[in-house]
């Protein structure tokens, strides 16, 4: 069925028929560092209405406490920690879920996020923005060391090619190293004004030179999915995915059976979703996310 | 100027992915230059590159049934062939270090009336800087007979008559900005970019020169995020921007210890971030090949492509429809060869390219 633009009839029964929102955070809730209109009084009236709130962002540069303190700066002070699911976090639940060894070392190729995220779960991460400093040395008889079991690339804009010829070498000479990726979207709103070369960037730069697939731990990889409905014990059907981006968020909620809802505050616009080469088709879509609030005070038609 | 024959030939290729130049009626109405990529045998994980084979312009290019033959007799292979191209690192030399045997096979070779050319992937240097490199070894090649991928971008871009008035932008070493200069056409970005900085911060944008015609990505030891930005916006907002690869290379002997991180990353990050395909003017597309045969006035099946790697030169070789001959003095071993993963069979395979100077048996 081709995507609905949400009306107030519409828009009650979705309403009805979900108990948890799960929410981007990029293009959706915020830009940059600029807070989308209107967000701050939807996301209150929808907890207001007794339903659960959720974050899940592919920005792996933050870890799930900066991105709390993030919300609060711009007004948004009731998103817990406990609410928000970033790819940084991901990366290290992946790791502990899989039961990784905590005395083997993790290089990462991205943000201070994943850097504290993993040093929460109890794992070695070295590298980061300080390895953006970093140059490397093509003499003769100079080996670059290189000892690391996991490379876990994300959005870094510090990227350099020491970082790149790091990884590279962990990954291709290293036995067994691991190649993770905290997500992979091409493009972002880094800011407000436009978009951003994504992690996409980075982990092709690193497929590129390994020739291997990395594991995927963000969206629209089911990882993430998998945890929440474990963590909160409810049902996909029973969840709305609001996101701006087809192949992440949408493709995200609909693998796991979730009702999904595009906005059109971010990368995708109305005509990237209705053009005939598209194949991913929320269920519905809406210009922004303040629009749930017109909607839920209109009379149904 | 190059010939149309050229032109069509790379015309005939194609793959969906890549953005249609709007006016490419004057140009090439093709969509990319991309190489067919097999799997890698690289060894340690094994995955299946991710391109869409390309209809090549001549021979067929998938797999040959039969396995590779050592060489045994090289005065037989070398009286079938009127022209050689080397691969340079791995081949005749490894870093800064001269293979053993190679002057003497190269004057043999020479004296034999056979003609040479040397193809490299290697954009950071010009022909010209090639020439010096050349020289410093003892070897007596001229320029015009070296064509490196930084040579291969320029000729591309006059080979379609890209504007003077455009400008390029440069994600890649000097090589690419001389060879560019030398062509007479403008520039902006190579490694002075990588001294750029940039600040996310609310209210900051990017700027970028609306004149961009062409970004070309090779091999870049400065790459950095503001270049993957610039690159970025030209390919996406400028119309009609073309994205060219000097080459995809995964990894490159930049030193003759270990492998380093090579062209294929930085073109994979375009890849990742403008979501489109380039055209790829470096081994293994033909484009080189084409150049050099319109160039020299030689049949393809005249020549023999000397390489130490699958997936560039000896696929080169084969898109081409030349006979090719894989060395085992670079990159890649015996056991890479006869790998059940390995999809790509030279029809020859030797030590090192001195087994020409004992024609029958060389043992590898």
């Amino acid at each position: 069925m081709a995507p609905q633009l949400l009306s107030s009839r519409t828009f009650k029964s979705l309403f009805d028929s979900v108990d948890t929102f799960l929410f981007d955070c990029d293009g959706v809730i915020w830009k940059g560092e600029t807070l989308i209109d209107g967000v701050s009084q939807t996301i209150d009236l929808i907890r207001s209405k007794g339903k659960n709130v959720v974050f899940v962002t592919n920005n792996s540069v933050k870890s799930r406490r900066q991105y709390a303190e993030k919300f609060r700066s711009l007004g948004l002070s009731s998103v817990t920690q406990d609410e928000i699911f970033s790819s940084s976090f991901a990366a290290a639940m992946y790791l502990k879920f899989n039961n990784f060894p905590k005395d083997k070392k993790v290089y990462v190729i991205g943000g201070e996020g994943v850097l504290e995220e993993l040093q929460i779960a109890g794992f070695t991460g070295l590298g980061g923005p300080e390895d953006g400093e970093k140059k490397a040395q093509w003499k003769s008889n100079c080996l670059f060391e290189h000892d690391k079991s996991v490379i876990c690339v994300g959005l870094d804009p510090n990227i350099n090619y020491y970082k790149l010829q790091y990884g590279t070498l962990c990954v291709r000479e290293n036995p067994g190293c691991l190649f993770i990726a905290t997500n992979r979207d091409a493009v972002g709103h880094m800011t407000d004004l436009q978009e951003w070369p994504g992690a996409g960037c980075m982990v092709a730069a690193m497929c590129g030179s390994t020739e291997r697939e990395p594991i995927v731990v963000g969206k629209p990889s089911s990882f993430m999915m998998d945890f929440l409905l474990q963590k909160f014990g409810t049902d996909s059907s029973r969840m709305c995915m609001v996101g701006d981006r087809l192949d992440t968020d949408i493709l995200f909620g609909q693998n796991a059976g979730c009702k999904t809802l595009l906005v059109l505050t971010g990368v995708t616009s109305e005509s990237d979703l209705l053009e005939k080469g598209n194949k991913i088709e929320p269920d519905y879509y809406t210009r922004t996310v303040s629009d749930i609030t017109k909607l839920m005070d209109s009379p149904s038609k | 100027m190059l010939s149309r024959s050229v032109a069509s030939a790379v015309s005939q290729v194609s793959s969906s992915t890549s953005a249609l130049l709007p006016n490419s009626k004057q140009l090439f109405s093709f969509k990319t230059l991309c190489g067919y990529r097999s799997s890698s045998f690289c060894g340690g994980s094994i995955r299946k590159i991710n391109h869409k084979p390309l209809r090549m312009t001549s021979s067929n290019m998938t797999t040959r049934a039969m396995a590779s033959k050592q060489l045994e007799n090289a005065d037989q292979l070398i009286d079938s062939v009127e022209t050689f191209i080397f691969d340079c690192d791995g081949v005749i030399w490894k870093g800064d270090k001269l293979i053993e045997g190679v002057p003497e096979t190269l004057d043999m070779l020479r004296a034999k009336g056979k003609r040479l050319v040397f193809v490299t992937n290697n954009s950071t240097k010009s022909r010209k800087q090639y020439g010096k490199k050349f020289e410093t070894l003892g070897l007596n090649v001229n320029e015009e007979e070296i064509f490196a991928s930084s040579f291969a971008a320029a000729a591309y871009l006059q080979s379609i008559n890209f504007p003077k008035d455009k400008k390029v932008y440069v994600i890649g070493e000097e090589g690419i900005l001389k060879e560019l200069e030398l062509a007479g056409f403008q520039y902006l970005g190579g490694p002075d970019d990588g001294k750029k900085q940039i600040e996310l911060k609310p209210g900051f944008l990017m700027e970028h020169e609306h004149d961009v015609g062409a970004v070309v990505v090779g091999f870049d030891r400065y790459f950095n995020y503001y270049k993957i930005q610039y690159g970025t916006l030209c390919i996406r907002e400028n119309p009609g921007c073309l994205f060219i690869a000097t080459n995809r290379d995964a990894v490159t002997h930049l030193t003759d210890a270990q492998e380093w991180a090579g062209g294929g990353s930085m073109v994979g990050a375009l890849v990742g971030s403008t979501q489109r395909e380039p055209l790829v003017v470096g081994k293994p597309s033909t484009f080189m090949m084409d150049y050099l045969a319109d160039k020299f006035g030689i049949q393809k099946s005249q020549i023999c492509m000397v390489g130490d790697r699958l997936d560039t030169d000896i696929l080169f070789g084969q898109n081409g429809g030349c006979k090719t001959l894989l060395v085992l003095s670079g990159v890649t071993s015996i056991s890479m060869l006869e790998s059940p993963d390995n999809k790509i069979q030279p029809d020859f395979y030797t030590s090192k390219i001195s087994d020409f100077l004992s024609p029958k048996a060389a043992t590898v």
